[in-house]
């Protein structure tokens, strides 16, 4: 008992290490990356290519000031960042990144956790948004809830399709079923979409980042932050893209498993898929506009949520006619 | 009766106070929230986890941030509710409560368990969806439809009632 808690505490150390690790270097890449897609040169003066820019920003972010606006309400201020950053961070906890023993927790309703971690954090969210007590951060609050409400359920029934082929809520298990039978990409490609578009609010990047919108809000729900309390929302920020592509890759591309019958090495197959999501996102921030929320919320409403009602119907339908037994 | 529900219990006497008692409606509202996660906490420590899982997501997730929407829409940034809107109904509704809670006493006095709560747990089968599925889709699939019919009576009615002009109030 107790060693098997002491396995888990330290796994869970190692992932909330390398999470970090993956934030502080996504900054870098991001910002080399978006520099790159507008013939730019982006940050190269911190170290060889400017690899040590991460560490240098988040020096500089420690030593600021931090602020509490007058108007703020002291304790949800002080608690939006924690909420934000915990919730980000626990969502990792149940992705299987190996065969086995290679996941913090092995639940046996894995997806159910996610949801219910990826909802808690946009408690953060709001409450920065109310707690500020100021116009921008209220409108970025808002405008979050309302996309919330809108694209959460086009993301749950885009899952639905996937658990009901693989028969369970356990990831792992989704894994194995995609080793036997080949990846969701393929079953599921409808829903595949769905989820993508879905997920890309759920991480508020581009065609979705209404809830900071820089041109029109400052920068939404976190502008009256600063100092540990802002980097604390900026990890979160980051941590929803890293979490949400490690999942979609998962659900859909096979997680961990070696595509194309190439060696099993734990970790390594699932980080290539990752990377290939993240780059997807970078590409598509890099190029596309932003929609207006009211906009997004149509289209989650009005086009995400039937299409993904009707190919859950699809598949329950294929399913039950004894699918692929 | 072990340590844990003692201190479940009284944590959620707590929140359930402070959402009545605060004055702030987005802290009485905060700790509603706690207070649906930790029935939530109670239905795992009943071996329901499927139901622990969907109280969070279904009451602590959407449900709670619905309420916060609104509040946040309707009072912006002072949620001072200030004034009572209805004064002298305090006393109403504390017999109202005090009614309400003696008769559930009464009826719950009545009732026998049909399973110890040892047996319980194991006719649960971890309440994994697996073991819930048949339970609500065959054995009560008709109070499910019903629960159903009555949630979307209540949608249409809200959006009627909300309808601008054609005699609907706004």
């Amino acid at each position: 008992m107790i060693g098997a808690l002491f396995v888990t505490a330290v796994k869970a150390l190692v992932l909330i290490l390398a999470l970090l690790f993956a934030f502080a270097y996504i900054t870098w890449i991001m910002r080399r990356g978006l520099a790159r897609f507008q013939v730019r040169l982006g940050p190269n003066r911190v170290g060889p290519f400017g690899l040590l820019q991460p560490i240098a920003d988040a020096v500089k972010a420690i030593f600021k000031e931090d602020i509490t606006v007058a108007q703020a309400d002291r304790l949800l201020y002080w608690l939006a960042p924690l909420l934000a950053f915990t919730f980000a961070l626990a969502a990792f906890a149940v992705i299987p990144v190996g065969p086995d023993g290679w996941v913090v927790a092995n639940l046996d309703m894995g997806v159910l956790y996610v949801f219910a971690a990826s909802e808690l954090a946009i408690y953060g969210v709001f409450l920065a948004g109310w707690a500020s007590g100021s116009k921008y951060p209220l409108m970025g609050g808002l405008r979050s809830i309302a996309a919330l409400v809108g694209y959460e359920l086009a993301l749950g029934m885009a899952i639905l399709p996937v658990v009901l082929m693989a028969g369970t809520l356990n990831l792992q298990e989704i894994v194995e079923w995609q080793k036997q039978h080949g990846y969701f990409i393929v079953y599921q490609l409808p829903a595949f979409l769905i989820y993508f578009i879905a997920s890309l609010a759920e991480m508020s990047r581009t065609p979705f980042d209404f809830a900071e919108a820089e041109q029109e809000l400052v920068a939404g729900f976190h502008t009256e932050y600063s100092s540990t309390k802002f980097v604390a929302f900026y990890i979160a920020e980051l941590l929803h893209w890293i979490v949400g592509s490690a999942l979609i890759a998962t659900l859909f591309l096979g997680g961990w498993d070696a595509p194309f019958g190439l060696p099993e090495i734990p970790v390594l197959w699932l980080f290539v898929k990752w990377a290939l999501f993240i780059f997807l996102v970078l590409w598509i921030w890099a190029s596309w506009f932003r929609t207006r929320y009211d906009q997004m919320i149509r289209f989650a409403w009005g086009v995400l949520l039937p299409a993904a009602t009707v190919w859950f119907l699809i598949t329950a339908y294929y399913v039950v006619k004894g699918g692929m037994a | 009766m072990s340590l844990v529900d003692l201190f479940l219990g009284a944590l959620l006497l707590l929140t359930g106070f402070l959402a009545v008692r605060l004055k702030n409606a987005v802290h009485a509202a905060l700790a509603l929230a706690a207070n649906f996660i930790l029935v939530g906490v109670v239905y795992f420590l009943l071996e329901a986890r499927f139901l622990g899982w969907i109280q969070i997501i279904v009451y602590a997730g959407a449900i709670m941030v619905l309420f916060v929407f609104v509040i946040m829409l309707l009072y912006a940034a002072r949620a001072e509710v200030g004034a009572d809107p209805l004064p002298g109904l305090k006393p109403l509704a504390a017999a109202v409560g005090v009614v309400g809670f003696l008769a559930l006493a009464y009826a719950f006095a009545g009732v026998k368990a049909p399973l110890a709560a040892k047996a319980a747990s194991a006719a649960l089968s971890g309440g994994t969806a697996e073991a819930l599925g048949p339970v609500i889709w065959q054995t009560w699939l008709y109070a499910v439809l019903l629960v159903a019919a009555l949630l979307l009576v209540a949608t249409v009615a809200a959006v009627t009632i909300l309808r601008p002009g054609e005699g609907g109030r706004r």
